[in-house]
């Protein structure tokens, strides 16, 4: 059993040796558990990562553990480096270099905003990528599952995520876009959210990639 | 339990467009079956709400071709839910100002390949 922990923060020891007999009963050689299983008294589920190129469902008879698949070809994702940072792995973890880009980010945050407008303050579960690439633009780091939740239940409510796309979106493509990019890419994007106007999420979208566009034109 | 063909009829009702729609999902009928009356009275009241423009659409900017569209004259609208421990994810496809013409239901996998040939999702995050 590896224990990945690089903040060294607490982790319940009775739950490591329950940790250890989950993954055993798992046949594969890449498996590992995050989450709240292993830091906190209660929990809701206990979430199993396996990484495999087998198609094949995986069940175990413990109701509460969640089996989520990775293929080999995801090891380079956020979302991988993400989870197996700060982990109960069975065996050395394979890794790839992350590979991120803009297009990536953008992508979510268009996802994210509608989909927060839906949930309103129920967010907590959709905003995930969302803060994970914006802190990962922001800070360079990427955030493990302890702090991911932790940063998110910061947000007292949508609204206060909203302002936080709205605040850091166009310092970050700033830093990292040419502003030839930037124009070309987020005029378009605009004059496609312009015509949906009607709807609350594409208008925010299209304010948000004017004052991005704007960013750059006045530096 | 549901019937497959009354969810089905339910939802082509509350849309009420000549166009048919297609009801589309790698194990659509099985998880339709796994659904509760109250869970599937949800999902009715959503489709309404969608058609009463109180649901915000996905839409993306890109001039990748989806079937005969292009992703950017297409709105999705999703909606999640859970039986069990296990998620599943509707996507409703319509075309903009226009007609709807797809109905997924699936599991996270399969709400995964329908998002990137939407060119909703870029990579494998």
């Amino acid at each position: 059993m590896i224990i990945y922990n690089p903040h060294n923060e607490m982790l319940l020891s009775k739950r490591l040796k329950e940790a250890e007999e989950l993954l055993a009963q798992i046949p594969v050689k890449y498996c590992f558990i995050t989450g709240s299983f292993l830091s906190k008294e209660r929990y809701k589920d206990i979430d199993i990562f396996v990484v495999t190129r087998s198609q094949k469902e995986m069940v175990l008879r413990n109701k509460k553990v969640k089996i989520t698949t990775i293929d080999f070809n995801d090891l380079y994702s956020i979302f991988y480096h993400s989870v197996s940072k700060n982990c109960i792995a069975k065996n050395i973890l394979p890794t790839k270099q992350l590979k991120v880009t803009l297009s990536d980010y953008w992508h979510v945050i268009n996802e994210a905003i509608p989909t927060l407008l839906n949930q309103k303050d129920k967010f907590h579960k959709d905003v995930r990528f969302l803060v994970l690439y914006t802190e990962y633009f922001k800070t360079g780091e990427i955030l493990d599952t302890f702090q991911l939740n932790e940063r998110i239940h910061f947000f007292k409510n949508y609204n206060e995520v909203m302002d936080y796309v709205k605040r850091e979106l166009p310092g970050i493509i700033n830093k990292y876009a040419k502003s030839s990019y930037v124009k070309r890419f987020f005029y378009t994007q605009a004059a496609y959210y312009k015509k949906l106007k009607e709807y609350a999420a594409q208008s925010f979208l299209y304010e948000l990639t004017h004052d991005v566009a704007r960013g750059i034109a006045h530096g | 339990m549901v019937n497959p063909n009354e969810f089905k009829k339910k939802i082509e009702a509350s849309i009420s467009q000549e166009y048919g729609v297609e009801f589309l999902g790698k194990n659509f009928d099985q998880i339709v079956n796994l659904l509760t009356e109250i869970k599937a009275e949800k999902i009715y009241q959503w489709v309404k709400n969608i058609v009463e423009s109180k649901i915000e659409p996905i839409s993306i900017g890109s001039k990748k071709t989806y079937k005969e569209w292009e992703v950017n004259e297409l709105l999705t609208f999703r909606y999640p839910f859970s039986i069990g421990n296990t998620e599943y994810r509707i996507l409703f496809v319509k075309v903009k100002n226009s007609v709807y013409i797809e109905f997924h239901l699936g599991d996270h996998k399969y709400y995964d390949n329908v998002r990137k040939d939407l060119d909703l999702k870029k990579s494998n995050y």
